[in-house]
């Protein structure tokens, strides 16, 4: 199996284990060395909240890869009116609240789906119509049963940002059990899923009904919606359920390995920040969760390989070093070339005139290299600088002829890469047929 | 502000008594009426241009972070310059309307970088920024104004209690000194427990403290019994005041940027072109927008208030394609939605049933036991009714509504039908097939229609006077060929295939 994988894919296989690795070894670290006490309550919620956090990163990909970000939010927010609605019908259960704020989400999914269809209203107005109008119906529902007289309304608000003490044995059990059919259904139709969420089109176009899908899809996020809603609350649980997917998205291309990945990053999210809140009950645990999300998120988009910023800034760096030194060899070999021998002294102005920024930048990266020498104000190049010099001067030249006649003397045809040595790209034959062209259009 | 208050009251003074001022603001509706409305006219009024460019959505993240500028502002003030500032204050609006723009910059930044898409830089950059506000809401701030409830659902139901008094005669401003006769001077003993003497011991050391010096306003004066004659007060609620700054000021923005703001939006290459510079006055936009978020915050929180933002410019684009029609049915949709929603939260829903007898009635049925007396949060009830007004747009909207589209298409099938016969008829009548063609017993099958589908159109056609029956085939009247011909004219002279 390992075998068949490419080296990159392996290289993202040995991070998801190394940081496994890490987060189990977390634990034993913080009990024996920080003595962190995981008493009862401290291991449940940690238990749960990592278990949330891998639910929601998971599901959490398709929502980001199918640029239904935003929708989260909607949904998470329109689930409130339905937590009321359930404790005013069946009192403080948490799967009958769980089940409410579900249906009631759903309902806004159903009914974006149809202003978006009945209406020329986009998909985002519509998406802010339901998050607003279920929202209030929330708020609206809770500011009444606050008005009971009696105490068993009394934490029914952490649901709006959530409160991790509140959890206990019942719930993690609930939620590892649902988490697990909801992984089920995503196994049996991981073909589906993947499709729908990369090319509906084509999907739609070989058979598939990608409504249903979509649909069942749409559903098993609002699953997740609705577990969290406890740990992170409506507001932030479009956070708890994006930002895994968003970093891992920016560690590979492949959606297997990104839902890993994501998984890793909920866990770790999720448990860190049921942990902190729980330890300092000033800080309620979806905005903490979001925090430790958003980090994670930073240091992704930051380093990466091949995508991070800090990468592609060093390489933007190099390229333009590059880019300085070739510009000034060049100018030094044209200008020297020109007055009779390589050995001329180039003066300093004429480089910074004819290259302006670029000439200062370029001579250091020459000087480095060894290819020119400095003579007072003048620079001359040294002999390897001149070797490569017009060993790239003739490159240049050969380029030039291959791009006039490569038809008429029939060559192969390569892509036009000027920084690759045209040499190694063609034939011996080949290359013989440019040099000889070359010789007959200089003189 | 306080000036502005000045002018206004002496506006009104001439269309009304101090009496009547003062019983009309006192009464919470009339005041939470007024704040809700004005934010539902700023919010309408900016919101139909972020709908039409595509951004509502935006509002979203505004409104969020603008939480973020406020708490960061107050938090500074209170920690760095010892200031009390509330909420009205003009340096925590200007620190959450540069955080309102500050977001829309992070996340056009992020999204620049390629490597995360628009909806998910959004998703994810408005949560931190509101999670951030929350923690520190909750780690340190101790004040009423900013618990966590309050970032929820506003305080509009108590705006008419903080009122500024402004006074109109008999204006005496009282400053008492501890040498005023009228001063009340405690003796406090300062060593007494720390010595763990008594009073009267003979070491005791005491120092004389004012317990009613300072400034007081003419209506303090008056409450704490300082002078004889009752002032003349004018009590005008704060909110009112800042509210309806703002709204003037995005009335001034889009009136006289109503061009520049209808070229960006629907053209904004053009505009460009012409030298507009769409992008600055995209971001005067975010920052009314922004100007508009603060001001809501007390009154309804920091998430309904985009209810304000989205919901009335959607009900109105399905009321008209006009741009000013549409700014003006907005404003209106969402003031009336601030009127009827007071009404919603105190039980009565338009005047037309009241909430508690429905609750009554789902506890006669289904025994659920519920509190009948319905009383609620007046930011959500006012959402709730601007969300009813919309799905009224929604169903009965004369353009675009469910009902007039179901209508149309109904309409447009009938006639398709009627036309199909028609030009079945004329195509065949006087043929060689006529007899096979046009029996009007297997008429149905050339359309693969019912059998009583094609009779109930038959017999329309014929008591409209299209066609005949002459010996069991149809054929087409006078009036029914004329009505091809026309159709063929005015139709499909216009769906010529291009050889």
């Amino acid at each position: 199996m390992l075998a068949r994988l490419f080296p990159e894919d392996r290289r993202v296989w040995l991070l998801i284990g190394g940081i496994t690795l890490t987060t189990l070894l977390f634990f034993p670290f913080s009990y024996f060395v920080m003595g962190v006490r995981y008493d009862y309550t401290l291991r449940t919620v940690a238990i749960g909240g990592s278990l949330l956090g891998i639910v929601s990163g998971v599901l959490g990909c398709f929502a980001v890869l199918r640029q239904q970000s935003l929708m989260g939010d909607a949904l998470s927010h329109a689930a409130l009116p339905g937590v009321g609605i359930a404790f005013l019908i069946a009192g403080r259960e948490l799967g009958f609240l769980l089940i409410g704020a579900g249906v009631a989400s759903w309902l806004g999914v159903l009914f974006i789906g149809m202003i978006t269809n009945t209406t020329r209203i986009k998909q985002d107005t519509a998406m802010g119509i339901v998050l607003a109008a279920w929202f209030a119906a929330g708020i609206a529902l809770l500011a009444y049963i606050q008005a009971r007289p009696d105490a068993s309304q009394a934490g029914l608000d952490t649901f709006i940002f959530g409160q991790a003490a509140a959890i206990v044995e019942r719930d993690v059990r609930l939620i590892a059990i649902v988490g697990l059919v909801t992984f089920v259904v995503l196994a049996l139709f991981w073909k589906e899923f993947k499709l729908i969420t990369f090319d509906a089109e084509f999907a739609g176009a070989n058979g598939f009904r990608v409504n249903i899908f979509s649909m069942m899809l749409s559903t098993l996020i609002v699953v997740a919606i609705v577990l969290g809603l406890q740990l992170a609350g409506v507001i932030l649980m479009v956070g708890m359920l994006i930002a895994p997917g968003i970093a891992a998205r920016q560690w590979t291309n492949k959606l297997t390995q990104m839902v890993f990945l994501a998984a890793i990053f909920g866990a770790f999210a999720g448990g860190t920040g049921a942990i902190i809140s729980a330890v300092d009950t000033d800080v309620p645990t979806g905005p903490m969760i979001i925090v430790v999300a958003f980090l994670l998120v930073v240091i992704s988009i930051g380093f990466a390989p091949e995508r991070g910023l800090v990468w592609a800034l060093l390489r933007r760096r190099g390229d333009r070093h590059r880019f300085a030194a070739q510009t000034v060899l060049n100018d030094l070999f044209h200008y020297a070339y020109d007055h009779g021998s390589l050995e001329t002294a180039v003066p300093h102005s004429f480089l910074t005139g004819v290259s302006g920024n670029v000439a200062e930048l370029g001579l250091q990266q020459l000087l480095n290299q060894g290819y020119v020498q400095k003579r007072g104000d003048h620079w001359q190049l040294t002999p390897t600088g001149a070797e490569v010099a017009s060993h790239q001067f003739q490159n240049a030249l050969l380029w030039d002829v291959y791009r006039q006649y490569n038809e008429l003397l029939n060559l192969p045809l390569i892509a036009e890469d000027r920084r690759q040595d045209i040499r190694t790209l063609l034939p011996e034959t080949a290359v013989q047929k440019l040099e000889e062209k070359l010789e007959e259009s200089v003189n | 502000m306080f000036q502005l208050e000045e002018i206004l009251i002496n506006f009104l003074l001439n269309f009304f008594t101090r009496v009547e001022i003062n019983a009309f603001l006192r009464d919470p509706q009339n005041t939470a009426t007024i704040i809700g409305s004005l934010i539902a006219i700023s919010g309408a009024l900016l919101g139909t241009f972020l709908l039409l460019r595509g951004m509502s959505l935006t509002s979203d993240a505004i409104s969020h972070t603008v939480l973020l500028g406020i708490v960061v502002a107050f938090l500074v003030l209170t920690s760095l310059f010892n200031q009390e500032p509330d909420l009205s204050s003009p340096w925590l609006i200007i620190g959450a309307a540069l955080a309102g723009v500050a977001t829309v910059v992070l996340t056009e930044a992020i999204y620049r970088s390629g490597l995360v898409k628009q909806d998910a830089a959004l998703g994810l950059a408005f949560p931190l920024l509101f999670a951030v506000a929350i923690i520190l809401v909750s780690r340190y701030v101790q004040d009423v104004h900013m618990d966590e409830d309050a970032v929820m659902v506003g305080e509009i139901g108590i705006a008419w209690a903080d009122t500024n008094s402004h006074c109109l005669a008999n204006c005496e401003t009282v400053t008492i000194t501890p040498d005023d006769p009228r001063a009340e001077i405690s003796r406090q003993c300062t060593n007494c427990r720390e010595l763990a003497i008594s009073p009267r011991d003979e070491a005791a050391v005491f120092t004389e403290r004012c317990t009613n010096c300072g400034e007081y306003t003419p209506g303090q004066a008056w409450q704490a019994g300082l002078v004889e004659n009752e002032p003349v007060l004018v009590f005008w609620p704060k909110s009112i005041t800042v509210m309806l700054l703002i709204t003037i000021l995005t009335l001034l923005f889009v009136t006289l940027f109503f061009k520049e703001l209808k070229l960006t939006t629907f053209d904004p290459a053009l505009a460009a072109a012409l030298g507009f510079r769409p992008a600055v006055l995209n971001y005067a936009l975010m920052v009314t927008v922004s100007l508009v978020a603060v001001g809501a915050f007390e009154a309804v929180g920091s998430i309904l208030v985009i209810a304000f933002f989205i919901i009335p410019p959607a009900a109105a684009y399905l009321l008209t394609d006009n741009l000013s029609r549409m700014l003006i049915f907005s404003s209106l949709i969402g003031a009336a939605g601030a009127y009827f929603g007071y009404d919603l939260a105190r039980g009565s829903f338009l005047g037309l049933f009241r909430v508690d007898s429905i609750l009554a009635g789902l506890n006669r049925l289904f025994n659920l036991g519920l509190l009948e007396k319905w009383n609620s949060s007046i930011s959500a009830s006012m959402v709730l009714m601007i969300f009813f007004f919309f799905f009224v747009c929604w169903i009965f909207s004369p353009k675009y509504g469910l009902v007039s589209t179901m209508l149309r298409r109904w309409n447009q099938q009938q006639r398709f039908d009627d036309q199909v016969v028609l030009a079945h008829i004329h195509n065949h009548e006087g043929t060689a097939v006529e007899n096979e063609e046009l029996a009007v017993d297997t008429l149905y099958s050339h359309f693969r229609w019912s059998p009583r589908k094609t009779k109930r159109i038959l017999s329309k056609l014929q008591t409209r006077n299209f066609v005949h029956i002459k010996a069991d085939t149809v054929h087409l009247t006078a009036k029914g060929r004329n009505r091809v011909w026309t159709f063929r004219e005015t139709q499909l002279a216009r769906e010529t295939v291009i050889p």
